[in-house]
C-alpha cells in the first residue's frame, strides 16, 4: 500500500510541475481520440441510420457484423492495422506505421462499430410516427433523415461519448501501430505502461490520474444524458 | 379529387376497413364517422399514402407531399411549439419570416398562440393536439386528413378547431370521429360519411 501512496505523492508533485512529456502524451491522446471519433461519426452516423431505415438483402448480417465489431479486442485491431500498414501490407507504401495517423485509423476502426450500432438502435427504436409525421408534412428524404437524427440525438451523443471513452483508454492499437515513440506516438496509455514497466511508478500514476480525469469528464455527460433520455 | 371504389384493408385475416364508394370533391369538408374499430384511421391512412396494403381503388389527384395526415395521437418533434409549426412550412420552401408569421397566425387561430415559445414536452394532451393541428393547417395542403381531431379537447378547444378548419379555405378537409359524439358538434357545412364495421 505504501508503494501506492508513494506513487500518488510523486504523481501530485509531477502534476504540480507539469512535465512536457506527460503533457505531450495527454495532448496526443486527446487529439488522436477526438479525430478518430469525428471521422467515425462522419461515416458511422449515416451508416447506422441508413441501416435502420432502408431495407435491403443482408441488412441484418451487416448489423450483426457491426455489433460483433464492438467487442473486438484492441490488440486484434492493432494487429490487423499493423498488417495493413507494414512494409509488406497493402498500405505499406504510405509509411503510416509508427505515426499518430496509424493510431487515428486504428481508433477509427474501434469507434466505428460502436457509433454504427448505437445509431442503428437509436433510430430504429424511434416512434414510427416520427417518420410518418415528417413525410406527411412534406419533408424530403434529407429533412426526414435530419429529423430522425434530431429525435435520436441524445442516444447518438451517448454513442459518441462512449466511443471517445473507449478510444482514449485503449492501449493495444496505440502500442502496436504507434510504437510508443517519445514525442511522436506516445499516448497516455502507452506512456503509463512504459513508466510502470520501468519502475517509474509515480509517473505511471500521474498519467493514470490524467486519464482518470479525462474519463470522468466524459463519463459525467454520459450519465447526465442517460438520465435525460430516461426522463423524456 | 378523391375517388374510392371497393376499398378493402385486411390485417391478420380480418377486414379492418371497407368502403364501397366514396367521392370527395375539391374544397369539401367531410366527416368520416363510425364506431371504434370500424376503420376510420385506416381509411385516412390509405388516403394519406401511409397504408399501402389494400385492395380496390383509391385515386387522388393530389401529390403525396400535399396530403397532410394528423395522427389520432399526434407526435410533436423535440423543440418548441414554433419550431414544430414551422416544420411543414420550411419543408415547402417558405422563407423564415413567412414561416414565423404563418405559424403565429395558425397558433392564434387554434387558441394556442401564447404557447409558441414553450417546449412541446411540457404541453398537456389537449394543447399538443391543437399544436399538431396548427402545424398541419399551417401548410394549407390540398388535402388535410385529421384523425379524431376533437379527442382530448374541451368545448372551447372544439370551437377553435372547427373555426380553424373553416379558415383553411383552399384545402379539402377530412376529419374522422366516433359516433355519436361528433354528430352533436358537427358544423352544418360538413358532409358526413358513415363507415360501417367489417
Amino acid at each position: 500500500m505504501q508503494f501506492f501512496w508513494d506513487g500518488l505523492i510523486g504523481a501530485a508533485e509531477l502534476l504540480a510541475e507539469p512535465d512536457p512529456l506527460v503533457l505531450g502524451a495527454a495532448w496526443r491522446s486527446l487529439w488522436i481520440s477526438t479525430l478518430a471519433v469525428c471521422l467515425a461519426a462522419t461515416i458511422g452516423i449515416p451508416v447506422g441510420s441508413l441501416l435502420a431505415q432502408k431495407k435491403f438483402v443482408g441488412r441484418w448480417a451487416v448489423v450483426v457484423l457491426f455489433r460483433a465489431g464492438m467487442s473486438l479486442p484492441t490488440v486484434l485491431i492493432g494487429l490487423l492495422c499493423y498488417g495493413v500498414f507494414s512494409r509488406q501490407g497493402p498500405l505499406g507504401g504510405f509509411d503510416l506505421l509508427y505515426t499518430p495517423w496509424a493510431i487515428v485509423i486504428g481508433e477509427f476502426c474501434l469507434a466505428l462499430p460502436i457509433i454504427v450500432t448505437w445509431t442503428h438502435s437509436a433510430v430504429s427504436g424511434l416512434d414510427p410516427r416520427v417518420a410518418e409525421t415528417a413525410r406527411t408534412l412534406g419533408a424530403g428524404w434529407l429533412r426526414r433523415w435530419r429529423t430522425s437524427l434530431s429525435e435520436a440525438r441524445l442516444a447518438i451523443t451517448l454513442a459518441l461519448l462512449t466511443a471517445f471513452a473507449r478510444c482514449i483508454a485503449e492501449l493495444g492499437i496505440a502500442m502496436m501501430v504507434g510504437g510508443n515513440i517519445k514525442h511522436q506516438t506516445r499516448t497516455l496509455t502507452t506512456a503509463t505502461a512504459l513508466e510502470t514497466a520501468r519502475g517509474e511508478f509515480d509517473r505511471g500514476v500521474a498519467m493514470s490520474l490524467i486519464l482518470l480525469v479525462l474519463a470522468v469528464i466524459v463519463t459525467v455527460p454520459i450519465a447526465w444524458l442517460g438520465r435525460q433520455q430516461q426522463e423524456t | 379529387m378523391l375517388q374510392i371504389r371497393n376499398l378493402k384493408v385486411d390485417k391478420a385475416g380480418k377486414t379492418i376497413c371497407r368502403v364501397d364508394k366514396l367521392d370527395i370533391q375539391r374544397g369539401e369538408r367531410l366527416a368520416v364517422i363510425g364506431a371504434n374499430g370500424c376503420g376510420k384511421t385506416t381509411l385516412l391512412r390509405v388516403v394519406g399514402g401511409l397504408e399501402n396494403e389494400f385492395s380496390g381503388l383509391c385515386q387522388a389527384d393530389v401529390p403525396l407531399g400535399d396530403r397532410v395526415y394528423v395522427h389520432q395521437s399526434p407526435y410533436l418533434f423535440r423543440g418548441t411549439v414554433l419550431q414544430n409549426v414551422t416544420y411543414g412550412l420550411a419543408a415547402r420552401g417558405m422563407s423564415r419570416r413567412d414561416q414565423r408569421s404563418a405559424a403565429h397566425r395558425w397558433l392564434d387561430e387554434l387558441g394556442v398562440g401564447h404557447l409558441a415559445a414553450r417546449q412541446c414536452a411540457t404541453l398537456s394532451g389537449g394543447e399538443q393536439r391543437r399544436v399538431a393541428l396548427a402545424r398541419a393547417l399551417a401548410t394549407e395542403a390540398d388535402l388535410l386528413l385529421l384523425d379524431e381531431p376533437l379527442a382530448d379537447l374541451d368545448c372551447e378547444g372544439m370551437e377553435f378547431v372547427w373555426r380553424a378548419i373553416a379558415a383553411v379555405a383552399g384545402s379539402t378537409v377530412v376529419v374522422s370521429s366516433p359516433v355519436p359524439l361528433v354528430e352533436e358538434v358537427l358544423p352544418a357545412t360538413l358532409r358526413t360519411y358513415r363507415l360501417e364495421c367489417g
